[in-house]
């Protein structure tokens, strides 16, 4: 039997164990296949060493091997025919296990019954030339995988197919989350066609239902088809880790499903209005501008419902135009063309739309990836759904970006590395003067980068390195290459090392006081991002083309900056990481604690809450999530109704100190308690930065709570600990502050009371401004 | 490719698209005896057929169908049109 090695076969517990593994022996992984038969997915090794298989059994006869220890399993024999070699075996008195070959994609399997070759396991293979037959098979004229993967991080990759067909395996025995997972892990590392977006949004919306996994509650309504942008906005959200349950309104009835959902009763977090253009473009000569002017009535009578009525925050996405139609290209853009058209209204929309509303551009959206591929006429006559497959897909990631900006707002790090991703080339190798930027083509494409990088900056995005360089030559590039456009100044960290990526990122999250899910990171290497995703999941990993010049392109195609304002405070933010790292140094310098915090010479500043104050409270309300007692996510109408009471308290406390003006740092909102025996203040909200804690501006805010309330004749004062994941950090702190418990219940939080009829201040080093 | 062939395709197009490896269809199935197959999956699902045999239908060649049966003379007729285009 003309037979040849084809691979050895290691059984391994976990998915870690075979990054470890090749790791060590400086293997490469290929490619992935899941065998259903085995419940087991099987990594093979590429290049040069000859191929070694890991085998990952989650379940089946393979998890139990070497008593679930894993191990060497077997070694595998290629034949050109498995048949024959299965005669010629049987002749020999030496059966196979299976009565017929299994299907493991390129190649079909048997194995050797064991007991005939005296416990080595021995596998026989088949490579076969045709694609698996065992589903439809792919057609010439297929839409392309979505961002094609051109990332070089193919290692270990499932085909679609693949995909889908393991989390039906996985739901058919109940593993559930583990499906939901696997679908989260593809769709991050955009793995999925257009197509499979939409069709993983349909699984995690019956996942999220059935588990009844706490969820955004979104209404999609519009002059057009929702339904397939409101299944791809779900499975948009689970790729950056949120449950989503998105709900679709009848088509085009906005007005009327927006009065029905306010008067339902049914809590909505957020409304997306998603307009088209019929009745806009369909206009008889002339009658331009008043169509523009019902259209933009139309969607204000809608905002009103929205955020009046319903309480929910807004993303309205604009008008677009699909052709210029029969007045042609040039003058479509003029007068009452339907170009000219769609933008005017898109400027209407956006002057009035309401302060912490987001707007989708469709115009750039849909420019971007470009109409012809954007739209689709024939979905649009057949179901008024004008997107294509891809378009949905598109759309729906837009407004997830302007829902994710609106809630847990802009990432705040971009982590970069240096060699071949700041620059062209080693720094180690070529020295400070002989990295690539400008001159040549790619050095043209790095300084490009290193341009939008700093723009980012100037808006309040911190940026940090992290490299595998000596520190010195990580730093000379900076100090003495005057073609760099960044500046050591510009970093807000930097780590130079050894040591692996995700220390250093963690060292720098605990450092600036950043949780892990605000940090992206951008890296040219495959290896170093793959590394990243698996140690650190909660960092955004960009899929870093391997072409310099397409970098700036595929960071921004992440939306992880999407804002709906920039504050002054953000255009200050690397100058105020900056000083509190030199505080932080005068920290160390102090002999005794008290004697720091005496010499910051910290002044707070207390203000009542007042009308320019009120968007920025409102956007702490919905950022501030480790120092939140309670975490009501107010919206501005209810914070204007709350404080328009004449009992209640709203203060800000803004704070400066020797080394830097914080800005506005603590938010406290009370109402009065109806019914209580004694006039008692209830603390509705108190959330502060992270960049102020443990130097008593606790102790100065409770202390000016206190002074308030007692001024409008409280004599009592309730506070709320309402535990979240993210909060833990403030579970104890009235009970430091002094104050009694009153009641505890594991999910609904601690009540505390504080008597206040007699002044009793706690100590504190920060002033109170006169 | 004979009527069972392109049965035996289109099951596992329906299988796929409606995430259920156990369904089963027969030339008398309609939309009423699948789970899920409403208006708008009716349209996944030809598109997604569409893609499988590598042919296009016309709209209302894709809204008269009444069961698998006139799915099956459909996608049957379209290939022959594709195979008589091909050898022209």
């Amino acid at each position: 039997m003309n037979g040849t090695l084809h691979h050895v076969s290691i059984i391994v517990p976990d998915e870690d164990r075979v990054h470890e593994l090749a790791g060590l022996f400086g293997l490469e992984l290929g490619r992935r296949q899941y065998v259903e038969e085995y419940e087991a997915d099987c990594i093979f090794t590429t290049g040069s060493c000859g191929v070694i298989e890991f085998i990952i059994a989650t379940g089946g006869k393979l998890a139990k091997f070497n008593k679930g220890m894993g191990g060497l399993h077997h070694i595998a024999i290629a034949v050109p025919d498995l048949d024959q070699a299965r005669r010629e075996l049987s002749e020999k008195g030496i059966p196979l296990l299976e009565t017929k070959p299994v299907d493991a994609g390129p190649i079909q399997i048997n194995f050797v019954a064991p007991a005939y070759t005296r416990g080595v396991i021995v596998e026989y293979v088949q490579p076969v030339e045709a694609p698996s037959t065992r589903a439809a098979s792919a057609p010439p004229d297929a839409e392309p995988t979505r961002a094609a993967a051109t990332d070089g991080s193919d290692a270990g990759r499932l085909s679609e197919q693949d995909i889908f067909r393991k989390a039906r395996s996985l739901r058919k025995v109940g593993s559930m989350q583990a499906a939901a997972d696997l679908l989260r892990d593809a769709l991050r590392r955009h793995w999925l066609s257009a197509e499979g977006i939409e069709k993983a949004g349909r699984h995690i919306a019956g996942y999220l239902d059935d588990s009844g996994t706490p969820s955004l509650e979104v209404l999609v309504l519009g002059q057009c088809t929702t339904n397939w942008v409101s299944t791809c906005l779900t499975a948009a959200a689970w790729g950056g880790a949120a449950a989503l349950r998105a709900s679709d309104g009848q088509y085009d009835n906005v007005i009327q499903e927006l009065m029905a959902a306010a008067s339902s009763g049914r809590r909505y977090d957020l409304v997306v209005l998603l307009p088209w253009h019929q009745r806009l473009l369909g206009a008889a000569p002339g009658l331009g501008q008043v169509r523009i002017d019902e259209e933009v009535a139309f969607w204000q009578q809608a905002w009103q419902i929205v955020t009046a009525q319903m309480s929910a925050r807004l993303v309205q996405v604009g008008y677009d135009w699909v052709s210029p139609g029969p007045l042609g290209h040039h003058l479509a853009g003029k007068a009452e063309g339907p170009v000219q058209l769609v933008r005017q209204v898109n400027d209407r929309l956006r002057a009035a739309l309401p302060p912490s509303a987001y707007f989708v551009d469709l115009e750039q959206a849909s420019g971007i990836m470009g109409r012809e591929r954007f739209y689709d006429a024939r979905r649009y006559h057949w179901t008024k759904q004008p997107f294509s497959e891809a378009g949905a897909a598109c759309l729906a990631d837009h407004i997830w970006s302007g829902i994710r900006s609106t809630t847990t707002g802009p990432k705040k790090v971009l982590v970069l590395d240096l060699d071949n991703t700041l620059w062209g080339g080693v720094v180690g190798e070529t020295g400070p003067l002989g990295v690539e930027v400008g001159d040549t083509a790619a050095g043209e494409a790095f300084r490009a980068f290193q341009l939008h990088v700093k723009e980012l900056a100037s808006r309040g995005c911190l940026l940090a390195v992290s490299s595998k360089n000596n520190p010195e030559d990580a730093r000379e590039p900076f100090e003495k290459n005057p073609a760099l456009a960044l500046a050591l100044g510009d970093f807000a960290a930097f780590e130079a090392s050894w040591e692996p990526k995700s220390v250093a990122i963690q060292r720098m999250a605990k450092t600036l006081q950043l949780g892990l899910d605000s940090f992206v990171f951008f890296d040219d290497n495959p290896a170093e991002r793959e590394h990243v995703r698996q140690m650190l999941p909660d960092v955004a990993v960009v899929e870093v083309p391997e072409e310099p010049a397409h970098y700036v392109r595929a960071l921004e195609a992440g939306q992880w900056f999407e804002a709906v304002s920039i504050t002054e405070e953000d255009r200050a933010r690397t100058e105020q990481y900056r000083a509190e790292a030199q505080r932080r140094d005068a920290q160390n310098s102090f002999a005794s604690m008290e004697d720091y915090l005496a010499s910051l010479d910290m002044v707070g500043d207390v203000r009542d809450v007042d009308d320019a104050d009120l968007a920025r409270v409102v956007q702490l309300l919905g950022k501030t999530n480790q120092f939140n007692l309670t975490t009501r996510r107010h919206g501005l109408d209810t914070v204007r109704d709350m404080l328009a009471q004449p009992r209640s308290i709203g203060l800000t406390v803004r704070i400066t100190d020797r080394f830097a003006d914080y800005g506005l740092v603590a938010v406290l909102l009370g109402v009065e308690e109806v019914g209580a025996s004694v006039p008692t203040l209830h603390v509705d909200t108190w959330l502060m930065s992270c960049r102020v804690i443990a130097r008593t501006v606790e102790e100065f805010c409770l202390n000016s709570l206190v002074a308030a309330a007692a001024a409008k004749g409280y004599r009592r004062v309730i506070g709320h600990y309402v535990p979240t994941r993210k909060n833990a950090l403030v579970a104890d702190l009235y009970d430091r502050l002094g104050f009694q418990r009153v009641a505890s219940d594991a999910d609904a939080g601690t009540t505390y009371a504080m008597d206040i009829s007699e002044p009793a201040p706690s100590k504190t080093f920060v002033a109170r401004r006169a | 490719m004979n009527r069972d062939d392109v049965q035996d395709k289109l099951l596992a197009v329906f299988r796929d698209v409606f995430e259920d490896d156990e369904l089963q269809i027969s030339p008398q199935t309609t939309a009423d005896d699948v789970e899920g197959w409403d208006s708008l999956m009716h349209v996944s699902l030809m598109i997604n057929v569409e893609r499988a045999f590598g042919v296009k239908f016309s709209s209302t060649q894709v809204a008269s169908l009444k069961n698998v049966n006139e799915l099956i003379d459909l996608v049957v007729s379209r290939l022959a049109i594709k195979g008589a285009e091909g050898r022209a």
